[in-house]
């Protein structure tokens, strides 16, 4: 890292030597910065001697005399105690540096506002060139350079769509290009593909921390994989960038908020929750809130408001009143590291079935409701066919066994138990039973109990319930209660534990107590005449036995017979739903639709969200006195950082109005922050090279006019990715050949300039993606839960959590890297090793390295080798499975490589069958060529194959 | 020939050995030093007392209380209600209301000529104690686990931060180039509770990660091994047109990227080798293995366990086995080896955590590994060379742990978490053996010589020969430290030789 700044600082000393002219910004503020704010900055109380140089008042006493200023002395003298900066601070001038100041002072010092932190202006381009070429070309100029000559076509069909789909082009793609060499139609073509979506929704969900779990000790899972998708349809959507904003940062606070300006608040719920033991969660929560101040700020305006949670910033000009007062902003959401609160937030599958349910289920309804013409007279024909009784009939009570309680019938049948209701009971009642038809089923109506007496709780808990018959003459038999169902049951007793032989549990139904309730049960034979002994037990205690209740039976089909209340409508509704033709068929047909629609409905992702504390429950914001949420300081109001003034007139003043704040004409910082991120992606590094820091401590920009002239474009043209994306592929200088050449590699040794196309390794996702693509495994769905592709065992072992990784078999083992399943403390090492996050924090950019442990990785986990074995069974030839993997045909001696390689390899498994087999079974594969395996092995691991071409 | 090209592309190729990270070894921060122009930097490298450091972090945190501080007059009030002056105002993870004063569970005995309390339940460490600095004066800010594990390893209790390991990595790099400078062994079946975010590289390079070495009998390293049917001379041939093909792309493009790439490649073949080898510790004589009570190719069946505490044997070698190994990669050239070890969180609640029957077991399965190390390395003249530090990230409470049982119950002792005062020791390379710092009568607060986290890190970069004040990464425009932004940490120059 030192190395890479040392080359920014040798190109800016040739830029300060080649013009005369001192820019502060360029040339001056960076030595200040670096080497002096942290005592003479903008923390107050790490200043030193009073003396600030961060503003030009401040500077004053340090330029006096004129004529020989203390400045100057303080930079050049031998005496090592007054020697500036001081010698122990780590800290030394170079000679150049010294002789910028010089100059500077020379000059009247002249102190210009940080560059950041003015509003940028677009400069006009004229001569109808695209302006990212005009300033470029330029800037090459002033080094002796021209551009590179463009790149061929297959390369530029392979960057393209790497680029801006994070997937490689087919052939057929790229033949077609080949013949057309279209590059506009292409490139819309590429933007309109739904892999564009998926694609820089990585970058974002980066920059969001998502993450699948919640992080610390049990890191259990979170169900949050429909912001994810929320990100990927909105990218999709080309929605502008200050919407994209607006909802997730407050799209709780819009009115008349919709499920999916909602579900963008997840963004900021994907804060990390505490589940341990023993932790206090409002310490978490204020990690959560700080967290997202800290995030916001970098994500929209490249500033690092992370070190003022402690202290004044010693850099920037950020105090610690204005951290606070601009976290007060965040501190008024109902989460409290609890998971909540949550909302159900359906797909747009789910969506659209509930709809069509919603609607078949009224239509139904109201053709039920209707009735067909012949109706009527058909059912009065069937009510006199099977008698005018009711469905159910009540048994008269013959005898009872009881350790106490008498039970009392009245002419309705009803039971009433006499007196005060003992704790307990166990009952044996004996009923007689109508002669004539055979019974098919049995029926107990809960009635409800009287208000008052001893026991409090209305609730009745049958514990088991038995059935004998008893014929005259014969001994008792046990009857068989089968297909319980009851109106409603307590969760935990539900109804069918009253029949399960144990006294565990029973039939129960709080919090609904105050209500009469229903149970029915078959008869496993139907029964005919005789007597029926009927016990139950009600053992529970605290007076949870029945007050009121009756037992009737009937002779009806056991189907006919729900545990429905209100049994009044009940003839009719039978002959509705079981008996007449036409309605029982539209009855199957509702019924079936509403069971479906409950399961839908169950089946919603239940996704964490913002939500703002009503008035009466919001919280006061203190400053914490050195970052410690216990050691409470002054109070705060809600404000921006001073810097920054305050929010525009007519803003509402809460998060809704800060989002409107941060895409505002006037903020200086989040167009230049995005489309600096943005040139990143696709050129490797910023025009801004640290993309995280705007700030003092920040590098310049390379490329200054251009950065403002796609910052002003950028919002100009109403904040649109795909058009800022079109307007950077389309020019000159994207699409120039990567060639290195001598004279560019010594005027332009890191391409800062841009004197060729950028070149380097592409990031872990695509790699995997580009392997599963070329040879044909990808499975190419949109969105859904995260899924498990094979990861090495044993490497999750979390302390605690039960959670448990199963390789995926079927189409989810191949799907894009994007929609792996993130744990937090135990993250997917094939893309981790590739410099992946964990989604701990936001992860403004990647650093990319080259480790031996990514060769390894490339080249035998069994991703990439079931990638081989496919890729070998796609090949038609060596030439073809090259062009599968790198669209451009082989050079002969590639050719010839290859060939050699194939030969060799083709002779060794012959000679050894067993090491064939086994590697077609590790490349997934039950027959196949072993050779060619391993050939299709080194073209997924070519140093091209790896890199952004 | 074009001279000034070939310079600028050696030069290049050197900046993408060196910044982009070739291999374990090359980036070492003297090496960048040295190219480096302006003055950043300056002055952080010191004399260096420790090569290398054997970093023991027993996760759970051990009781201080039955093992290293001998408190007669705790003892005194064992059963005894806590006078609430300790209770106002604490948090405390689990415990509730007025807790009974619980004494050591376990006898003392002074040990060695320096007259060292050590509990019966250590007599390894007892026989080595005149080695080692014992700092009785260990306080941290963390009472979670999780956080404190990270504001131990990592320098802040949040996620997301470069750990110790990756940081010496960063600044020091590795000695064998065929091998990680930084490696993680973990044993007692489960990772720690903040899991791999212990040996992360937060805003470091990826580079300098911990690199996981696995002793349950898949692949040492993951991804090591070649697939089945991929014999290394198949592996050998497909590597030799994989470098040609390479070296055809870049006579085709010239960039110095790709020599980097056909390197990348070599070195990981190499590893393939390097890294099984070292890792045998079967290679070792039988009278060493013994020293450990090592026993090579065992796997623990807590390994795979779902939850493995009710499982643990006092005879389980898992740790000693890694001690062996810490021991071999230290040798090898690694530089920061660091062994976890799970299973010392004993509140007592359940079974399996508690002080009188799980603490004596975990006991068991570390003190002679440990004894065995330091003589091993002593033996070998490592000793000198390699710093070894042990501990948990926190203390225990002196008093019993009363949410779930209200009075002592045998398999049932146990203590809640105690930031304010722990203890750790530090022996070998730097170190002056010897006792340092104080608590209380009861063991609650310290007494004199306090020892924060901070501290301890500052005296880790020290010895390493890293100036802790000075070694910084520049990121998001802070100069970003181990120690943190403050300056509260400080070498602890009491303990230093």
């Amino acid at each position: 890292m030192f190395l890479r700044f040392s080359f920014v600082s040798v190109l800016v000393l040739s830029i300060v030597e080649a013009n005369a002219e001192l820019d502060f910004n360029r040339d001056v503020r960076p030595i200040l910065s670096t080497n002096c704010f942290s005592c003479h900055g903008p923390d107050q109380e790490a200043r030193k001697g009073k003396l600030r140089l961060d503003t030009a008042d401040g500077a004053k006493k340090a330029l006096k005399p004129v004529d020989d200023p203390e400045l100057i002395y303080r930079i050049e003298t031998n005496d090592e105690d007054d020697l500036m900066p001081p010698p122990d601070s780590g800290h030394q001038l170079t000679g150049s540096q010294k002789e910028v100041l010089k100059r500077w002072v020379a000059a009247g010092a002249p102190y210009d506002k940080h560059w950041s932190f003015q509003i940028p202006r677009k400069k006009i381009v004229t001569g109808g060139t695209n302006a990212i070429d005009h300033f470029v070309a330029k800037g090459l100029k002033e080094v002796g350079l021209e551009m590179s000559e463009p790149a061929d076509r297959d390369t530029l069909i392979r960057r393209l769509t790497l680029d801006l789909t994070g997937l490689p082009p087919t052939l057929a793609e790229a033949e077609q290009f080949q013949k057309s060499g279209d590059v506009k139609k292409l490139v819309d073509e590429i933007l309109a593909s739904e892999a564009f979506g998926e694609h820089w929704a990585r970058m974002w969900l980066d920059l969001a921390r998502y993450a699948d779990t919640k992080g610390y000790e049990k890191d259990r899972g979170r169900n949050i994989w429909r912001y994810r998708d929320w990100v990927i349809d909105a990218l999709n959507a080309d929605m502008p960038f200050d919407q994209f904003t607006t909802e997730q940062l407050a799209g709780d606070l819009l009115p008349n908020a919709n499920v999916d300006e909602i579900l963008a608040t997840a963004f900021h719920r994907n804060t990390m929750e505490n589940d341990e033991g023993g932790t206090d969660d409002e310490e978490f929560r204020v990690a959560a809130v700080k967290d997202r101040v800290d995030t916001t700020m970098q994500i929209w305006m490249g500033l690092t408001m992370g070190c003022a949670k402690c202290h004044t910033h010693k850099y920037d000009p950020i105090s610690i009143e204005d951290y606070y007062s601009f976290y007060a902003f965040f501190n008024q959401t109902e989460d409290a590291d609890r998971g909540t609160p949550v909302m159900a937030t359906p797909t747009r599958s789910q969506r659209e079935e509930i709809r069509d349910l919603e609607m078949e289920i009224k239509d139904l309804d109201q053709e039920l409701k209707a009735r067909p013409e012949e109706f009527q007279s058909a059912f009065l024909k069937w009510k006199t066919k099977i008698g005018e009784g009711a469905l159910w009939r009540s048994l008269s009570l013959r005898g009872q066994e009881t350790k106490g309680t008498e039970l009392l019938q009245s002419a309705d049948g009803a039971l009433t138990a006499k007196g005060e209701l003992p704790e307990k009971d166990t009952w044996i009642l004996t009923f007689d039973l109508p002669a004539g038809q055979p019974l098919t089923a049995l029926r107990l109506d809960a009635l409800t109990k009287k208000a008052g007496g001893k026991w409090k709780d209305k609730n009745v808990a049958l514990r088991e319930l038995t059935a004998e018959l008893f014929v005259d003459g014969e001994k008792s038999r046990k009857l068989r209660l089968t297909n319980p169902r009851a109106d409603f049951s307590q969760k935990g007793w539900e109804v069918a534990k009253a029949i399960d032989g144990s006294t565990k549990a029973g039939w129960a139904f709080s919090p609904m107590a105050a209500a009469p309730h229903v149970a029915v049960f078959d008869f496993d034979q139907p029964v005919t005449g005789g007597q029926l002994r009927l016990t139950l037990e009600q053992e529970y205690g605290q007076g949870l036995i029945f007050e009121n209740f009756k037992v009737s039976v009937s002779n009806l089909p056991p189907s006919w017979l729900e545990a429905e209340v209100d049994a009044k409508g009940g003839l009719e509704s039978v002959f509705v739903t079981h008996v007449y033709g036409p309605t029982r068929e539209m009855s199957v047909r509702l019924e079936a639709a509403r069971t479906n629609l409950e399961q839908v409905r169950r089946a919603i992702p239940q996704t964490p969200i913002m939500r703002e504390l009503s008035v009466n429950r919001r919280r006061v914001t203190k400053v914490h006195r050195r970052g410690n949420f216990l050691d409470r300081g002054e109070m705060v109001s809600q404000r921006l950082p001073e810097m920054f003034g305050s929010l525009p007139e007519g803003f509402p003043d809460n998060r809704l109005g800060v989002a409107r704040w941060l895409t505002d004409p006037e903020n200086p910082l989040t167009a230049r922050v995005m489309v600096n991120r943005i040139w990143a992606r696709l050129f490797g590094k910023g025009i801004v090279e640290t993309e995280e820091d705007f700030g003092m401590q920040g590098a310049v920009p390379t490329y200054p006019d251009l950065l403002d002239w796609l910052a002003v474009d950028y919002r100009e043209k109403g904040w649109s990715l795909k058009d800022l994306l079109k307007t950077i592929v389309m020019s000159k200088t994207y699409q120039q050949s990567a060639k290195v050449t001598p004279d560019r590699l010594a005027k332009d040794p890191r391409n800062a300039l841009l004197s060729r196309g950028a070149r380097f390794r592409l990031s872990a996702e695509i790699i995997r993606d580009q392997a599963l693509a070329t040879s044909g495994l990808l499975t190419q769905k949109l969105g859904g839960p995260s899924v498990m592709p094979p990861q090495p065992p044993g490497v999750w072992k979390s302390t605690y959590s039960g959670e448990k990784w199963k390789d995926a078999t079927g189409p989810d083992r191949y799907r894009r890297g994007l929609y792996t399943y993130l744990k937090r403390t135990s993250p997917y090492p094939a893309l981790t090793t590739f410099d992946a996050g964990s989604g701990e924090v936001c992860q403004i950019r990647r650093i990319r390295t080259n480790t031996p442990l990514q060769a390894l990785i490339t080249l035998n986990d069994t991703t990439f080798l079931e990638a081989a074995g496919a890729l070998s069974k796609k090949m038609r030839s060596l030439e073809h499975g090259f062009r599968l993997v790198l669209v451009r045909s082989p050079l002969r001696k590639e050719l010839v490589r290859l060939q050699a390689l194939y030969s060799t390899m083709e002779k060794h498994y012959e000679n050894n069958l067993e090491a064939a087999e086994n590697l077609l079974k590790s490349a997934g594969l039950n027959e196949g060529n072993a050779a060619m395996v391993t050939v299709a092995n080194v073209l997924l691991n070519l140093d091209e194959t790896l890199t952004k071409p | 020939m074009n001279v000034q090209y070939e310079k600028v592309r050696a030069q290049t190729r050197r900046h993408f050995f060196g910044q982009a990270g070739l291999g374990f070894g090359a980036l070492a921060l003297n090496q960048l030093l040295a190219e480096e122009k302006g003055g950043v930097g300056k002055g952080v490298k010191i004399p260096a007392k420790a090569k290398s450091i054997i970093y023991l972090h027993m996760a759970g945190s051990p009781s201080q209380i039955d093992l290293f501080e001998n408190k007669p007059a705790l003892t005194k009030f064992h059963g005894k209600d806590c006078p609430e002056e300790y209770l106002e105002g604490k948090r405390f993870a689990f415990i509730k209301g007025t807790p009974k004063m619980m004494g050591s569970v376990f006898d003392y005995q002074k040990r060695g000529e320096s007259g060292q309390w050590v509990s019966d339940l250590l007599p390894g460490l007892s026989s080595v104690i005149d080695d080692v600095c014992v700092i009785r004066s260990m306080n941290t800010d963390q009472f979670n686990h999780s956080p404190a594990q990270l504001l131990l390893q990592t320098g802040n209790p949040l996620l997301g931060y470069p750990s110790m390991g990756s940081w010496v990595n960063y600044g020091l790099g590795s000695e064998n180039k065929n091998l990680p400078g930084f490696v993680v062994l973990a044993s007692g079946g489960k990772t720690p509770s903040a899991g791999k975010s212990l040996w992360g590289s937060g805003f470091l390079p990826t580079l300098y990660q911990g690199v996981q070495c696995r002793t349950d009998g898949g692949d040492p390293i993951l991804y090591l091994s070649d697939p089945k049917g991929m014999s290394r001379e198949a592996r050998r041939k497909t590597l030799d047109a994989l470098k040609d093909l390479n070296e055809y792309q870049n006579q085709h493009i010239g960039d110095p990227e790709t020599l980097t790439r056909i390197a990348q490649y070599e070195l990981s073949y190499r590893m393939q080798m390097s890294v099984p080898e070292v890792m045998d510790i079967g290679k070792e004589p039988q009278h060493v293995l013994d020293l450990y009570g090592a026993k090579p190719g065992f796997v623990s069946n807590v390994e795979t366990a779902a939850d493995p505490r009710r499982l643990y044997k006092g005879d389980d070698p898992t740790f000693a086995n890694n001690c062996v190994l810490a021991r071999r990669l230290v040798e090898n050239g690694v530089r920061f080896v660091q062994l976890y070890d799970w299973g010392w969180d004993h509140h007592g609640s359940s079974p399996g955590e508690s002080i009188d029957e799980t603490l004596p077991i975990k006991c068991q399965q570390i003190d002679k590994a440990i004894a065995g190390l330091i003589k091993d390395l002593k033996q070998r003249g490592l000793f000198d060379e390699t710093l070894i530090v042990w501990g948990g990230e926190f203390g225990r409470t002196p008093m019993m742990q009363n949410n779930v049982n209200s009075v002592l119950k045998p398999g049932y002792y146990g203590r809640d978490h105690h930031p304010h005062a722990f203890t750790m020791w530090m022996a070998g390379a730097g170190i002056k053996p010897g006792a340092y710092g104080e608590t209380d009568d009861i063991g609650y607060y310290i007494g004199e010589n306090p020892v924060g986290i901070r501290d301890l890190q500052a005296t880790i970069l020290h010895l390493l020969g890293l100036d802790p004040h000075r070694f910084h990464f520049s990121y998001q425009g802070l100069n970003q430290r181990l120690i943190g932004p403050t300056d509260d940490g400080q070498v602890i120059k009491g303990i230093l030789a």
